[in-house]
């Protein structure tokens, strides 16, 4: 890690060098050029051939579950198939981009990486909405990543401790104070989470001593604590108001006696001026242009979103034990997203073009299956958003949100588990697939709009209502052994059972890992 | 910081230990014996439970606390005044007073003490459950070898089966808040068919599942499709009646059902007594809140109200049922909590010396063994790291620690570290 910090990268941050914004936009697609060099290079190197493209309806799958969080419709499916453009790969990522859909799922994963404890800790869930709502808000301008960091560090807190900010007002409303109240307003969680999210950087196992395998002291730790320390929480629980007192500069670490100024990672000394707060430093000094840290580990983050893997993995976890796959790649990613004025658009645009991206996750040689290699796509589990909203999509259901609704439940026990790239299905998953009230209300006729729809259509081949049950669930139309299996099982119990056995059908097109992954 | 020298001394300590002899022969003997095939509870204490208030008193010392120390059905023990009921089954027990850990983050003190290994790298380290139910796994049993009951905490990788692949991930209940706080959210949901759907109908319809997805999954091979057609197959079998009765607590007579206590954790201590009595080799029951930063005193106090029924009740209901014998006990958490009691009379995070409580099977019980000093802030007598714990746990079970498994980088990991030297005074 003291490698990252060069002296000259040092120098730039602590004196805000000011680089000129500039003219005309950036090229995704000479990003996308140049990430595919420096992943051909390797993949030369190690003599391995990487697997061929992705048809059309996996790539328009993939695209769709990564950018806007749920699968395509039937009719994306027809009308993506059907377009002749060259360009329509680049062109579906750039409207991907523009749904409210991107906002949501944004808001999504990085609620899940900024506040855990929101599905982890069920008295922190009630935060979830409002928070993802003050994000949506930042995605849908597409707020730059410096300013959002910014805003989220440097959050007003009341200074007057007797009347303390409520954490929370209305669970609906927008709200970015639930980063503060799920960290319970310790200093320290705060500290801990603020460098691992923002920084890539763990130095919270520097907590109660200096760390043995990386460089960061005890003492780090608690100066980075002191950032935060004149943040106070007036009571006890999550939901208690909070204050700062932007005089207390210090922290008495846990355990010890004499107290620790606030001070940088890079070992300067941080700007101070008497009535602002401390956050307001360790912002400017987080998000500048020139942190060596932050460019890195918000790339590799968004790098690790699209590829289920980082190019150091895991994707919040920079250390000298732990280097990239392709050093020189996240360093140009770093700087090209930086000198875009951290814009998430332009890096999901070039990430989006490459042929890495684009290529097929079904392996055509042994050696493809090294996740360094970035030789084939990885599959990456659904999280609980991205599966319930699926599963409405392709059964047609429709019913209230709120707390003890499905979608919630999904959220609870579809969480992900394992590494993004490897994702553990458990016992309780499969269970809730196969039997669960969701899924059979879904793949029984008269419950299920999708399913009554398919079976009630005049006209149709069995063959037919076969296809529109694939399209709705798995994106793509049947292969003619799949079909020719299918319909001889629904045609050979006879028309009486036709409903009952299309909704066999549904129900294993429903449980298939086809569905259950994004791949 | 770096110690480059460390592991080269390690691997060196590692070969006397192995070659003093005692270590080779019970190992051996363990692994042989068919006497010595014992099940495995945990209960473990997420957040890091406070040992002077528990298992280590230091009455007459500031940092004791306000808590009395209380005799024991063991003579010379004394434990904690809110443990009144594990006091009396002391004869079964055995505390170790002076684990010696480095880790005092939540995250990676649990990693640590339940997989044996600090993360390093690329290598998954499997938790300590699945190595078990790896060592014990039972082809005809419809039951998961390892079932984890009501986990709580941020840190899913602690419920890995890492490099042993997810055939020995944890079966989890209780664990997601959706069945509420009661004793009912112990019920596995969906483990029965639908109303409307038939035995033959669902046969047929895995059937048509697993034909219709092979090309799929064969192309695609990897963790994650090996992790869905394991969930989808030890689901099914867990569906099949004698496996799915376990899990019916309704079953039990209501007495002894209050006698553990009509809470998520008396029910699952509970549930682990069922499970291992149907040969499941190893189960774990938490119980979280432990992290008394503030209020320790307040939150001990109605902690140990949960606790002490739960573990004794257990241990009385495992021997009752001739099941003692071949289950071993064991109590533990992350690591200790502070000797000194902070500002808000509360405990902080402390891993240079805590206790773990080690019992039935394979144990000898009615003694205590390592101690601290009188304000309880270092180890004083043999120092016990995590390797050597769970080689103890190894041996208690008849399962040799030495054993190794290839993992995912294609190095061979000892079940327990090589350096561990286990705790034979508490071995039977």
């Amino acid at each position: 890690m003291s490698k990252l910090l060069t002296t000259a990268a040092l120098t730039a941050v602590c004196f805000g060098l000011c680089v000129p914004a500039a003219a005309a936009p950036p090229d995704p697609q000479a990003l996308a050029d140049r990430i595919d060099a420096h992943l051909d290079a390797r993949l030369t190197a190690a003599k391995v051939t990487p697997a061929p493209p992705a048809s059309d309806t996996e790539f328009l799958r993939r695209a769709c579950l990564d950018i806007t969080g749920r699968v395509p419709k039937p009719r994306d499916v027809y009308d993506f198939l059907g377009d002749s453009d060259p360009a329509k790969r680049a062109k579906l990522i750039d409207e991907l981009l523009e749904m409210p859909r991107y906002a949501s799922h944004s808001a999504a994963v990085w609620r899940a990486a900024l506040a855990p404890e929101t599905t982890a800790v069920p008295e922190a869930r009630v935060f979830q909405t409002g928070f993802e709502a003050w994000l949506r808000i930042k995605f849908r301008a597409n707020t730059r990543y410096n300013a959002l960091v910014r805003e989220l560090l440097t959050v007003p807190l009341s200074a007057d401790a007797g009347s303390p900010t409520p954490a929370l007002r209305r669970p609906e409303d927008p709200n970015p104070l639930a980063f503060y109240a799920v960290k319970e307003a310790k200093p320290e969680n705060l500290a801990a989470a603020t460098a691992r999210v923002f920084l890539g950087v763990q130095i919270e196992c520097a907590q109660c001593h200096d760390h043995p395998f990386a460089r960061w002291t005890r003492d780090q730790f608690w100066n980075q604590a002191a950032f935060f320390a004149g943040v106070e929480r007036h009571g006890d629980g999550l939901f208690a108001p909070m204050s700062e007192t932007i005089s207390v500069r210090v922290i008495t670490p846990m355990g010890g006696k004499k107290p620790v100024p606030a001070w940088l990672l890079d070992d300067r000394e941080p700007s101070r001026s008497p009535d602002v707060s401390l956050r307001a430093a360790l912002a400017g000094w987080v998000t500048a242009k020139d942190n060596p840290f932050f460019a890195r580990a918000a790339v590799n983050r968004v790098w690790g979103q699209f590829f289920g893997r980082g190019i150091v993995d895991p994707v919040d976890d920079f250390h000298d034990d732990n280097k990239p796959s392709h050093p020189e790649l996240l360093d140009e990613l770093a700087k090209a997203f930086a000198d875009s004025g951290f814009d998430f658009k332009y890096l999901i645009r070039a990430i989006g073009r490459t042929k890495a991206y684009q290529r097929t996750s079904a392996r055509t040689e042994s050696a493809q299956d090294d996740p360094r290699l970035f030789a084939r796509m990885s599959l990456k589990g659904l999280t609980g958003e991205q599966l319930f909203d699926s599963l409405v999509l392709a059964t047609g259901f429709r019913e209230g949100g709120g707390r003890g609704a499905p979608r919630e439940q999904f959220l609870t026990r579809f969480a992900l588990s394992g590494k993004p790239a490897e994702p553990e299905t458990s016992i309780p998953q499969a269970l809730a697939l196969m039997n669960g009230k969701f899924v059979n209300d879904a793949t029984t006729v008269g419950a299920s709009p999708t399913l009554t729809a398919v079976c009630e259509l005049p006209g149709l081949t069995t063959g037919g209502r076969i296809t529109a049950l694939y399209v709705a669930v798995l994106s793509r139309e049947p292969m003619p052994k799949e079909l020719n299996r299918l319909v001889r099982y629904v045609d050979g119990a006879g028309k009486d059972h036709l409903a009952e056995r299309l909704g066999d059908v549904f129900w294993v097109l429903l449980n298939s890992a086809e569905f259950r992954l994004n791949h | 910081m770096r110690t480059p020298l460390s592991r080269r001394d390690a691997l060196k300590l590692g070969a006397a230990g192995l070659s003093s002899g005692w270590l080779s022969a019970l190992a051996a003997s363990a692994a042989d014996h068919p006497d010595r095939t014992r099940s495995c509870i945990v209960l473990w204490m997420a957040g890091g439970p406070t040992q002077t208030d528990t298992f280590d008193p230091k009455p007459g010392h500031a940092n004791g606390g306000p808590f009395k120390a209380i005799d024991t059905a063991a003579a010379g023990v004394k434990i904690g005044e809110h443990l009144p009921l594990v006091a009396g089954q002391m004869k079964h027990l055995a505390v170790v007073r002076s684990m010696a850990t480095k880790e005092g983050d939540h995250g990676r003190a649990s990693l640590h003490l339940r997989t044996g290994n600090l993360p390093q790298g690329a290598i998954d380290f499997p938790v300590f459950g699945s190595l078990i139910a790896k060592e014990r796994e039972q082809p005809g049993n419809d039951l998961p070898g390892y079932v984890s009951i009501t986990p709580r905490g941020l840190g899913t990788a602690a419920l890995s089966a890492g490099f042993l692949g997810s055939q020995y991930a944890p079966m989890v209940v209780g664990g997601d808040s959706a069945g509420g706080d009661g004793p009912g959210g112990l019920r596995v949901e969906n483990l029965g068919l639908p109303t409307n759907v038939s035995q033959r109908r669902a046969d047929e319809r895995r059937e048509l599942l697993d034909e219709l997805e092979a090309d799929f999954l064969a192309a695609r091979p990897g963790a994650a499709t090996n992790s869905h057609t394991s969930a989808y197959q030890r689901a099914a079998r867990l569906m099949r009646e004698s496996a799915a009765k376990a899990f019916d607590l309704s079953d039990e007579n209501d007495k002894l059902r209050d006698r553990y206590g009509r809470n998520r954790f008396g029910q699952g201590c509970l549930l682990a007594r069922r499970l291992v009595e149907r040969g499941v080799p190893f189960v774990e029951v938490t119980l979280g809140g432990w992290d008394t930063h503030d209020n320790n005193f307040g939150q001990v106090k109605s902690l140990c109200q949960t606790l002490d029924p739960a573990w004794a009740t257990l241990m009385a209901d495992l021997k009752d049922r001739g099941l003692l014998d071949t289950t071993t006990v064991v109590w533990m958490g992350e690591f200790g909590r502070t000797p000194g009691i902070n500002p808000r009379q509360g405990r902080d995070h402390y891993p240079n010396a805590w206790s773990v409580v080690l019992g039935g099977g394979g144990i000898v019980g009615g003694q205590s063994v390592g101690k601290t000093g009188k304000d309880g802030m270092a180890v004083e007598d043999r120092p016990v790291a995590v390797p050597d714990l769970l080689a103890t746990v190894c041996l208690a079970l008849g399962i040799d620690p030495r054993k190794q498994n290839l993992s995912n980088v294609n190095r061979p990991i000892r079940i327990a570290d090589q350096s561990a030297k286990p705790i034979k005074e508490v071995l039977a």
